[in-house]
């Protein structure tokens, strides 16, 4: 059983206090939404929780211990997909792909075209990403959750750009992947459901979680 | 210890003890420069070499250790925030940094108006003067990354970075330099370095370090204490007194 | 252990596709390097003695600054696009990643650099001392350049005003263009350069140490 808690996280940017005494804590299995706004410190709690940023007040906690204290530790259970999609246009699918693959530390070999199939990009293997439509970019920036083999995903506004059928993609694989144990938080501009499952949800944006 | 500097490190804690610090801090500030000032200028005899142009040396030298001084208190800092997150010390290398670089620059200046009579020309490629040069850069360097962010904690990391680096940095730049001066000018200058300084000449210098250090942790103290309110300003003690 | 070289290895090798696939970055600073040092003949005439003293100083001056134009390219796209994310939050050790791009960067434009200084060192005629010296202290140098580049990149990248960047490594990189100048001066006039070549070797191996843990520290404050 592992466990993620976030305790009494302040976020203060440019002066401006986005949230404060912000706690919550999640175990197997569990899935949170994060909704407000533009502006509102979604994307800013998601990358405190991350560890991406880093904060001075409230803690992070892994498995009860702080997240700065075992960095790495943490690092190879967690996979942050951000707002860009962190792929390489000059680099083809494949290319892409062995790089995503290399830096999870598996040592297995991928076979690129089931993977991609299960995305729904069957055949485009050899195709440059500046060749590809904004929403083949973001679904090869989301290939990392079928390749990385982490615990606690944090996916910032996964279904941005994506249409109908990738949508159903993601939601699903993030459906059996709580189901598998994993904890997953995710971010999206207004509330929404996920075949209709019982959500964890907090809004920002009020100041007053 | 870790205590005591989180305790210091508080800025309410430290707005309510720099004003009466710094009351006394500039007091001696006063003082020395004063009498410093008359010691050094009137009481002093003059150099039998350099005659009177000899006395900018109680503006050069002081001045010229500042900004040596300010530059470490700078990397101290950075390594303090860095570490441990407080944020007094974000803001006193943030004010720190344009009186280093004030420093520097008087120490310059002073040493090409000193220059001017004693080599005939205002600029010498003398190993000091360069590195005191570069160091100017480097002072300026800081401030313009400091600068450029918007957000005034990830400067203040960011500039820490760069103190420290310039830190180690400024040994090599030093040595380089002394390197590089006596290749091309051979050991005729160190001869105006005065190995033994007379006593009626070295309290009035005394007193002028002094005085240019307690000007510096003056200027710290007030301007750090202006910054406290402005970094603090949502919190509720700044607007207790802000109401007042 | 072997996982580490191996992921450096896969850095270092993306690094070197990249710069390969989109090369324009690198050439045109190769050229900017070609054009400078042509310049100052036409500055300062063609006489030997002129260009035997003056060339090696500005070829080493021409390469500081066009080694500027390129350090942004460390991590200019990765910035865009987000996977410098990926990198810091990768289970590898950030400071490990970054000495492997770092690396890349002095492959794809320290070496072609240095071999472009030999080049042009050969065909302005200048003596084959001066040449020797050229190259052991490019070799040295160069490298220095590249991991000193890639904190002030790390700190100032995406920052409003250009030429911070410029601002904050021509100073610090004072002492590799002193020393190596120097090296050259008395290889000219035929006295040893060893005492010269040791210290760009010590800054070198104090660079190699520092300069990645620095960046990685760099890079966490500038996405926080």
């Amino acid at each position: 059983m592992s466990k993620f808690s976030i305790n009494n996280l302040e976020c203060v940017r440019q002066n401006n206090i986005l949230f404060k005494g912000l706690s919550l804590t999640m175990e197997d299995g569990a899935l949170l939404q994060i909704n407000g706004a533009n502006g509102s410190g979604k994307s800013s709690l998601l990358q405190i929780c991350a560890g991406l940023i880093q904060i001075t007040t409230g803690e992070v906690l892994w498995n009860n211990i702080n997240i700065n204290q075992q960095r790495y530790e943490f690092q190879s259970n967690i996979l942050y997909i951000g707002h860009a999609n962190a792929i390489k246009a000059t680099l083809t699918v494949e290319e892409n792909m062995t790089i995503i693959h290399s830096l999870t530390g598996s040592k297995s070999k991928i076979n690129y075209s089931a993977i991609l199939k299960k995305i729904g990009m069957s055949g485009m293997n050899k195709i440059f990403a500046y060749n590809m439509s904004a929403g083949q970019k973001r679904r090869l920036g989301l290939i990392r959750l079928f390749m990385a083999k982490s615990k606690l995903w944090f996916l910032d506004e996964p279904f941005n750009a994506l249409d109908k059928e990738g949508k159903k993609i993601i939601e699903n694989l993030i459906i059996s992947h709580c189901d598998n144990g994993g904890i997953t938080i995710f971010t999206t501009h207004q509330r929404m459901e996920i075949n209709g499952r019982p959500l964890q949800s907090i809004n920002l944006g009020n100041n007053n979680v | 210890m870790y205590k005591w500097i989180h305790q210091f490190g508080s800025p309410k804690y430290f707005y309510d003890i720099s004003l009466c610090l710094s009351k006394w801090v500039t007091i001696v500030c006063i003082v020395c420069f004063i009498s410093g000032l008359y010691g050094g200028l009137v009481l002093a005899p003059a150099d039998y070499q350099q005659g009177d142009s000899f006395r900018i040396i109680y503006v050069h030298v002081p001045a010229a250790w500042m900004s040596l001084f300010i530059y470490i208190v700078l990397a101290a800092s950075g390594a303090i925030s860095l570490i441990w997150h407080i944020k007094i010390s974000d803001i006193i290398a943030r004010v720190s940094a344009p009186i280093g670089a004030s420093y520097t620059f008087l120490a310059l200046s002073t040493g090409a108006i000193w220059g001017k009579p004693m080599w005939g020309t205002y600029w010498v490629w003398d190993a000091r003067l360069t590195s005191e040069l570069i160091l100017l850069f480097l002072y300026l360097g800081y401030m313009a990354l400091q600068s450029a962010f918007d957000d005034k904690r990830i400067a203040a990391r960011a500039g820490a970075v760069l103190a420290l680096i310039g830190i180690i940095n400024i040994p090599i730049i030093h040595y380089s330099v002394e390197w590089w001066s006596t290749l091309h000018q051979g050991p005729t200058i160190t001869k105006l370095d005065k190995p033994s300084i007379h006593f009626t000449m070295l309290i009035p210098l005394i007193l002028m370090v002094i005085a240019f250090k307690t000007f510096y942790i003056t200027t710290v103290l007030i301007k750090t204490r202006s910054e406290i309110l402005k970094y603090e300003c949502n919190s509720s003690w700044v607007k207790k007194i802000l109401g007042n | 252990m072997s996982e580490y070289i191996n992921i450096f290895n896969v850095i270092l090798r993306r690094d070197l596709i990249l710069a390969f696939r989109d090369k324009t970055d690198f050439i045109n600073s190769l050229f900017f390097f070609i054009i400078v040092i042509t310049l100052f003949p036409l500055s300062f005439g063609t006489k030997s003695t002129i260009v035997n003293e003056i060339i090696p100083g500005m070829i080493w001056i021409s390469a500081l600054l066009a080694t500027c134009l390129t350090l942004e390219t460390i991590f200019r796209s990765d910035f865009e696009d987000g996977s410098i994310e990926q990198l810091t939050l990768s289970r590898y050790p950030l400071t490990l990643l970054v000495s492997a791009k770092i690396f890349a960067h002095w492959i794809t434009f320290g070496i072609p650099l240095i071999i472009i200084s030999l080049l042009m060192g050969i065909l302005l005629s200048l003596s084959n001392e001066i040449i020797m010296a050229l190259f052991i202290t490019l070799i040295l140098g160069t490298p220095i350049l590249s991991l000193l580049g890639s904190v002030m990149v790390a700190l100032t990248i995406g920052l409003r005003g250009g030429m911070l960047l410029n601002l904050l490594i021509l100073p610090l990189s004072m002492p590799v263009l002193i020393f190596s100048t120097v090296a050259i001066q008395n290889a000219a006039s035929n006295q040893s350069m060893i005492a010269e070549v040791y210290f760009l070797a010590g800054i070198l191996v104090l660079t190699i140490t520092l300069a990645p843990l620095a960046t990685a520290a760099a890079l966490r404050i500038r996405l926080s």
